[in-house]
């Protein structure tokens, strides 16, 4: 197990004449035994960086340890990390068997009954023995990915990495294999870099999630942390679904107002001190009807979850959605006004776009309360 | 401007897009307008079958048949005649014809010392030709897929360019340049301080001399045909066994090789019927020379059918041939194939 740090990681692609910059100036430390992932949009230099740390990319500028030893100009062989790919690349012409062994066939002494106990050992932690003998193509995704699984583990390694390893994976198994590997990891207590474009996925099981865009690190905490307190808009924008309300407001003393018949009168006005102008952010699942509400908007389509009602709505051209109880289903085109509490409210620079108010409201209610003693 | 912008240009104009759409109505009006007979279909995929049928699949069969005869010389008269009124229909004969039943194989098989010397020559060529070739043609396909390498497509070009050349152009130019005494070959061997071969004057050296003549021909076209296929390997198989730990050697033994399984089982497949099909090289290079060291199976079947007339004997060889080289392919892919 390792502490990995990062230092100034810079990765260009593209040689001579057009530099494309995949990753930019990310420092960065994966705490030992820490589940961290990388979520971003298409593009955004997180499947980069973990092929950096893996050694299948040359890394342009800064250094990767692994507990304080310099791996940057080592070999991926050399570094003792696993890896499991998006389409899990199991060698087709090899077994089950033979694929959760080549590792140890590959980078140890292990005589073969040695590897066989193993692989029967791994087989069994990953619920897969009666697959031994199958190739990979007989087997369904899961399995497939199960095998890929077994094949990183195998070996003890200091670092996972996991590159997408749930996106072909259909909704329902997706969300087991999303459980199952956050037990085997914590079981295994293995540092792993996970990659993602999935911010749910990313809230759900990473310790710390780093939030990338453009090859920069936009924000690294946990689920929390990235929702609550964003650094700056695309943060905010980007983590929570469905996503953030965002305009533009004019500041007029302590009131915010329009676009579009918008007014809301702060009362703590600090963050406004010396604007004409502010970015403005809501989330839909703050936003309540209320009848004299600061949002006066026209419902465009109502979405029913079931547990819940997505409300999609204009406030003038601004688009605006709302998380709403299931059981308050307004009809299409009506107009309807909502509103939401100062605690809530998010505020950016509309030039920086870095946060100037984040959410305030309580959290971490005294849980102990509800504890019963007799089921501890 | 280029063509391309050209072209771009008149398919955008106005009267470009009505013609167009003009042949396209008139394109769906035919189709509308044909009637749907029945077995129509049969009709436009018939060209095939007739042209399969008289070309392949009839010269096949006679060719069964005629290896059971003696050919005795051009046939006049019907083989048979059909009276249907004032119309007659009449196959003519095609040869004048003994049956010989088994006996030109039995003299094949057993008694033709020169058959014989054909089958071995073209068995040396066939074992020294297909591995070399193999091993060549993987070898320069992988230079020439390494990321190092630069100019690929002048290179790839360069090899290949011998499959486009004349069979008989070529093999005069070998015929030169192996000559014993005044070849280029030797004359180079010989001012390095080497002692010139006889390439052509030695039977094993002759055999040699028309597998590097084959070798240089066919090489470029199996190295692309390898080259397609190292290129169809997913690199992240490689990326994923240099996590495993594997080094450069174990990448090829564990991730190339079995992915190139079947593309280099097509190669010795095509390379087996082609050295067993060898005939303009010993022809035009050694003349199947010296001393019959290079006559091959081929060339024995073409001087039998085309220089002494025996068709059914020549028949008979050539059905040997044919039930040899099946078996060797069958065998090939059998155990080469995998499970695939």
């Amino acid at each position: 197990m390792a502490t990995i740090d990062i230092t100034n990681l810079r990765k260009e692609f593209g040689d001579d004449g057009e530099q494309i910059v995949a990753v930019d100036d990310v420092d960065l430390t994966i705490e030992d035994g820490e589940f961290l992932v990388f979520v971003g949009p298409s593009g955004c230099g997180k499947t980069t960086t973990l092929r950096c740390i893996g050694g299948l990319e040359d890394v342009t500028e800064g250094t990767i340890e692994f507990d304080g030893t310099d791996v940057t100009d080592e070999r991926a062989r050399e570094r003792n990390v696993a890896m499991v790919f998006q389409n899990y690349a199991l060698y087709p012409h090899m077994t089950v068997e033979r694929n959760i062994g080549f590792p140890l066939k590959l980078s140890t002494k292990q005589s073969s009954e040695e590897i066989s106990a193993r692989v029967t050992e791994v087989a069994e932690l990953l619920g897969i023995e009666p697959l031994l003998n199958k190739k990979p193509k007989e087997l369904s995704g899961g399995q497939q990915q199960r095998v890929a699984l077994g094949r990183a583990i195998i070996r003890d390694p200091e670092v996972f990495l996991m590159d997408e390893p749930l996106s072909n994976l259909d909704a329902k198994l997706r969300s087991t294999m999303r459980t199952e590997l956050q037990e085997l990891q914590k079981e295994l207590s293995v540092t792993t870099a996970y990659v993602t474009h999935d911010q749910t996925e990313a809230m759900a099981m990473g310790d710390r999630i780093a939030v990338l865009n453009h090859g920069q690190l936009q924000q690294v905490g946990t689920a929390e942390e990235v929702y609550r307190s964003p650094t700056n808009e695309f943060v905010a924008g980007f983590i929570g679904s469905p996503s953030i309300n965002l305009f533009t407001a004019a500041v007029d003393g302590n009131t915010l107002t329009g676009p579009d018949g918008f007014t809301y009168t702060l009362e703590d006005t600090a963050p406004l001190e010396g604007r004409d102008r502010v970015r403005v952010g809501v989330r839909p699942e703050d936003l309540t009807p209320v009848s004299d509400g600061s949002m006066p908007c026209d419902v465009t389509v109502v979405e029913q979850m079931g547990n819940e009602n997505f409300l999609y709505a204009e406030m003038g051209d601004i688009d605006l959605t709302a998380r709403i109880e299931s059981r308050l289903n307004p009809a299409e085109d009506i107009g309807i006004t909502f509103g939401f509490e100062e605690e809530d409210l998010y505020l950016f620079d509309p030039q920086t776009s870095s946060a100037l108010k984040t959410k305030t409201s309580e959290t971490n209610v005294d849980y102990q309360q509800y504890v019963q003693t007799g089921n501890v | 401007m280029t063509l391309g912008a050209i072209i771009s240009k008149i398919q955008s104009s106005h009267s470009y897009k009505r013609a167009s759409d003009q042949l396209r109505y008139k394109r769906q009006t035919i189709a509308e307008w044909l009637p749907t007979l029945p077995g129509l279909p049969y009709l436009y995929i018939s060209p095939f079958f007739i042209l399969f049928g008289i070309f392949l699949l009839f010269p096949t069969v006679y060719t069964l048949y005629l290896s059971f005869f003696t050919y005795l010389g051009v046939a006049d008269g019907n083989l048979f005649e059909i009276q249907l009124g004032a119309v007659e229909i009449a196959i003519p004969r095609i040869a004048n014809l003994e049956f010989a039943g088994l006996s030109n194989y039995e003299r094949l098989l057993l008694r033709d010392s020169l058959f014989h010397r054909s089958m071995y020559n073209t068995a040396f060529i066939f074992f020294v030709q297909v591995p070399l070739m193999v091993i060549l043609g993987m070898a320069t396909a992988l230079v020439l897929d390494a990321k190092f390498i630069r100019a690929k497509g002048l290179f790839r070009t360069l090899i290949a360019l011998p499959v486009a050349t004349g069979l008989v152009a070529y093999s005069t130019i070998f015929l030169l340049l192996f000559n014993d005494d005044i070849g280029l070959i030797n004359y180079m061997l010989e001012s390095v301080g080497a002692t010139a071969i006889p390439w052509l004057t030695d039977g094993f050296w002759a055999r040699i001399t028309l597998v590097i003549a084959v070798t240089w021909r066919w090489l470029g076209y199996n190295m692309i045909i390898i080259l397609a296929g190292l290129q169809t390997v997913p690199q992240q198989l490689y990326e994923a066994a240099e996590i495993d730990g594997a080094s450069r050697w174990q990448k090829f033994r564990y991730v190339t090789l079995p992915q190139l399984r079947p593309v280099l089982l097509f190669v010795v497949v095509t390379s087996t019927i082609g050295t067993f099909q060898i005939f303009a090289e010993p022809y035009v290079i050694t003349g199947g020379g010296p001393g019959n060291a290079t006559i091959t199976v081929v060339q024995y079947i073409y001087e039998q059918a085309f220089l002494q007339f025996n068709l059914g004997y020549a028949s008979a060889a050539s059905v040997i041939l044919v039930t040899m080289v099946s078996i060797l392919s069958i065998l090939q892919i059998k155990y080469g194939g995998g499970e695939d």
